[in-house]
């Protein structure tokens, strides 16, 4: 469990402690994030950042009237082919879950148009690790784990901004953390040093889940 | 050996969503009709290799020109990335936008891109984009299309035979590397274009500049988005295209270092370096400088591989009725999930409601049918909305009661799409006729009540579940007797000052027939003609608590769904739910998943109490005996006017009147059957 507050200096201080370290597999769940506030309230900022990624099967495309007529251009050989882009974009966020206290990971994700993913599709790109979801049970808005008393991954407002986005939930992680901690026998983390440990040590538990270093 | 053509990937452009937000809100509050061009600015950064983790070979992943809220308001580009001038035209009808004479803007992005090479001797315009759009607002789609105007060489540009290679393999050394590195991520945003100048040739020290500080010899830089090993990305074409034109004479070989670096890398250096020559080697050296503007190219192509414009759908994002539709649904889904996983949410959801009455009741059961998710609610009333309506039934407001009063059931019905747009609400004024109540003589009247009753059993067919929520006992018969004869699900609530009763009718056909259930009507000994003699919870005099509708409300709707998720549905024996019948909670035979289903719930609000009660069905009863369906089915309108008219008919018609004769005393004993008392389950 983490508080508010703690949950403030525990983001800063890891936004500070990220910002020149040299990209590696340890370091980029932990990099390129950046601390935001409610623009008019107090109390409710969060982290966020911008990763690519790339979707593993094609979607199928819109079978819009527009794309039949088709527009001339002078043949130009210097021209490369264009490979399809497969280029998604995922916003990421960390934000503090009030109800349970504990940081909770948000993430919406869009092709190169700017249009959502349908969770469907977001399952199959690299965002996620290719075992994670082995078990799981897909609805439109959710993804269920059998036997777990929340869906692993559901659709919700984000919490400062309202937007529509898909959240992990985030009772579980918390007790993994914890866990963890007092394996490493962090008995300070309430230090400023702990908390960046704390959110580091979160940030690894997610990432068991979701592939955070692109 | 023939030398290589150069061959430049184009630019995939990336929009997020903020852009199309941002868009949005322009095109409502700036530009409105207005299709001015709009100066927005873009962004790249460099092409990028990506390990995939599972075949663990290289992706390479282009960089795409990336438009964003921010593109319109100022120039915050993000980290490490170069910023590009960009023209916004946007249409306002997609005939505009497929009409729009694309040559022309083309050629005028180009122009002003050559203009600047030739008078202002810049570089801050090469990079410049176009991308016209149309956004349909009502369906969240935007339809667009960018252009990178790229001047096209001639003769071509190609390269010698060594190719594009590591930059550390052309002679830069690790610490040039990292000082050209440092010089450059030190200037945010990165600029686009530069020359690297080496002072002296003892010297391993490089400088980073602006391109107007190339001297013969010097390699030219420019920010690489491509990510392809043997192509550089367009941005070179123009960086070339202004090179050749400024220094003619220097311009027949050139080296050329396309930066693909902006973190310090782990696994070396991918920045690359070509040697880049003016035609194929068969020209002369002086090759023919152009002064006019060289032809461009650059359309983006769609996803189909066409050049065509492209379309974004944020309607999932953005439409609300879809958004609502998907929380309405998930928190429905996160109860069945968490608390009753056999839940048939689906089942609930398709149940189609009839809700005769559309007062305080009906206000009330439909507010809880829609958080069941349920998707299809009619309501049906005769009244108007009155000023003392809305302070009890949540769904009007005081505007309604305004000119007479809007009427009640379309009100109602309009009040509930607001609070859910996804819901099939309809609302229908319409009186229901009442035994005992007679048609007066009148050819027109008569057909009146005729095409009313004909409505009502059009509606109750079309319908799963019928609502009796009506402030009359009599107006209650007409839609028993129907629904009875079509074997509908018939819920009612009926309220007094304190007390409310709320039931479910019994099944027509049960297998069954000893444990028939009841209806309304089937404790009566009198036809439902007379009000007056209220022996029910009739409402003659409205007065109730006010907390007691929505109680009565909220246990009809569940008492519904309850009964729904029951295997048996509405062939379901009644159960009670006495402490000495614990047995019943455990039978599966007479809960549901989410438990009892109770045939009758009678509820004493001065006690806080809920009684449960089963009542079984009377032949000779008025609503529901098979001597009444029948004459009904057979006779049709006519025996309904009998009905209305004569306040004896049903009496006569089930035998009533002879039992009433045998005296009131001995009928008293066809009470309700109750059940043990004590029920605070
Ligand atoms: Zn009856």
């Amino acid at each position: 469990m983490l508080t508010r507050p703690q949950f403030d200096i525990a983001c800063r201080a890891l936004v500070g402690k990220y910002a020149y370290t040299a990209p590696s597999p340890a370091t980029t769940p932990l990099k390129g994030w950046s601390w935001h506030e409610h623009a008019s309230i107090n109390g409710l900022g969060y982290l966020s950042r911008r990763t690519i990624h790339t979707r593993f099967s094609c979607f199928g495309t819109d079978d819009e009237e527009l794309y039949r007529e088709e527009y001339e251009e002078q043949q130009d050989e210097s021209t490369a082919t264009a490979v399809p882009d497969a280029t998604l974009v995922c916003q990421q966020y960390i934000v503090y879950s009030a109800t349970y206290q504990v940081p909770a990971f948000y993430f919406t994700m869009h092709d190169c148009n700017g249009s959502p993913l349908a969770l469907a599709d977001i399952v199959n790109t690299s965002l996620f690790r290719p075992s994670a979801f082995d078990s799981a049970e897909l609805t439109t808005f959710a993804l269920n784990i059998p036997d777990r008393m929340f869906p692993l991954l559901s659709q919700g407002d984000h919490p400062t901004l309202g937007t529509p986005s898909w959240y992990l939930h985030p009772c579980e992680s918390a007790g993994a953390v914890d866990e963890l901690m007092r394996e490493l026998g962090e008995a300070e983390w309430t230090t400023e040093e702990g908390l960046v440990r704390w959110i580091e040590m979160w940030i690894m538990v997610v990432s068991t889940v979701v592939e955070l270093c692109e | 050996m023939p030398l290589a053509l150069v061959q430049f990937t184009p630019f995939p452009s990336l929009s997020h969503p903020s852009f199309w937000h941002k868009l949005t809100q322009l095109k409502l509050d700036v530009l409105k009709l207005s299709d001015a061009q709009v100066d927005i600015t873009g962004s790249y950064g460099v092409g990028r290799l990506i390990r995939d983790r599972e075949a663990g070979a290289w992706i390479s992943v282009n960089a795409n020109l990336a438009v964003e809220e921010e593109s319109f308001t100022d120039t915050k580009i993000p980290t490490r990335s170069v910023a590009a001038r960009g023209t916004l035209k946007n249409y306002n009808t997609i005939e505009e936008f497929k009409a729009a004479d694309k040559t022309m803007l083309f050629n005028e992005c180009a122009d002003k891109i050559w203009e600047s090479i030739v008078t202002n001797k810049d570089t801050s315009l090469l990079n410049s984009f176009l991308i016209i759009t149309y956004a349909d607002l009502k369906k969240y789609k935007y339809y667009y299309w960018f252009a990178f105007p790229a001047f096209v060489a001639s003769p071509s540009w190609h390269i010698t035979e060594r190719g594009w290679v590591p930059a550390i393999q052309a002679g830069f050394s690790e610490a040039q590397m990292s000082s050209i590195y440092e010089q450059l991520l030190g200037n945010q945003p990165l600029q686009a274009f530069f020359v690297v100048l080496t002072p002296s040739d003892a010297s391993t020290e490089v400088t980073v500049s602006a391109i107007d500080a190339y001297v013969p010899g010097a390699t030219v830089g420019f920010i690489d988005p491509s990510a392809q090993l043997q192509n550089p990305g367009w941005p070179l074409r123009n960086l070339l295209a202004y090179l050749r034109y400024s220094y003619p004479d220097s311009m027949s070989s050139l080296d050329v270092l396309s930066w693909r670096d902006t973190e310090i890398p782990r696994e070396g250096w991918k920045s690359r370096v070509g040697s880049l020559v003016v035609g194929d080697g068969s020209l002369s050296k002086a090759a023919v400088v152009p002064n006019a503007r060289p032809n461009a190219v650059g359309w983006e192509k769609n996803v189909q591989g066409k050049l065509g414009p492209r379309v974004a759908d944020l309607a999932p994002m953005m439409d609300p009725t879809r958004l609502a539709n998907q929380a309405v649904d998930l928190n429905l889904k996160l109860m069945r999930w968490r608390i009753v996983p056999s839940l048939d949410l689906d089942k609930i959801a398709a149940t189609r409601c009839l809700l005769l009455g559309a007062g305080t009741l009906g206000c009330y059961v439909a507010r809880c049918l829609m958080g069941w998710g349920v998707r299809t609610i009619t309501l049906v009333d005769s009244a108007r909305v009155s000023f003392s309506n809305p302070v009890r039934q949540p769904l009007f407001q005081f505007s309604d009661c305004l000119n007479g009063g809007r009427p009640k059931a379309e009100c109602a019905a309009e009040r509930l799409r607001e609070v859910w747009p996804g819901l099939n609400a309809s609302g229908y004024t319409l009186s229901i006729p009442m035994p005992g109540h007679p048609i007066p003589v009148s050819p027109s009247l008569c057909e009146q009540v005729q095409q009313d009753v004909e409505k009502l059993e059009k509606l109750i067919e079309e319908h799963d579940v019928v609502y009796l929520l009506m402030d009359s006992r009599e107006s209650r018969w007409l839609p028993t007797v129907i629904a009875r004869s079509k074997d509908k699900l018939v819920m009612n609530a009926a309220l007094g000052f304190d007390t409310f009763l709320v039931m479910r009718h019994g099944a027509r056909h049960t297998l069954d027939d000893n444990s028939r259930l009841g209806c309304y009507y089937c404790n009566d000994i009198v036809a439902p003609a007379d009000s007056l003699t209220d022996r029910t919870l009739d409402q003659m005099c409205t007065v109730t608590r006010p907390g007691l509708a929505s109680i009565a409300a909220s246990t009809a709707v569940e008492l519904m769904v309850s009964v729904l998720q029951h295997p048996r549905s509405i062939h379901a024996s009644a159960s009670s739910s006495s402490s000495s019948n614990y047995a019943d909670i455990i039978d599966v035979e007479k809960t549901s998943v989410l438990g009892l289903v109770p045939h009758q719930l009678r509820g004493y609000l001065a006690q806080f109490r809920n009684l449960h009660i089963v009542g079984a069905a009377y032949d000779k009863c008025t609503g529901c005996s098979e001597i009444v369906i029948n004459a009904y089915e057979t006779e049709g309108f006519s025996m309904l006017l009998n009905a209305f008219n004569d306040s004896k008919y049903l009496e006569r018609l089930t035998g009533l009147d002879n039992l009433f004769a045998e005296g009131e005393k001995a009928l008293r004993d066809v009470e309700w059957i109750e059940e043990e008392e004590d029920n605070d389950f």
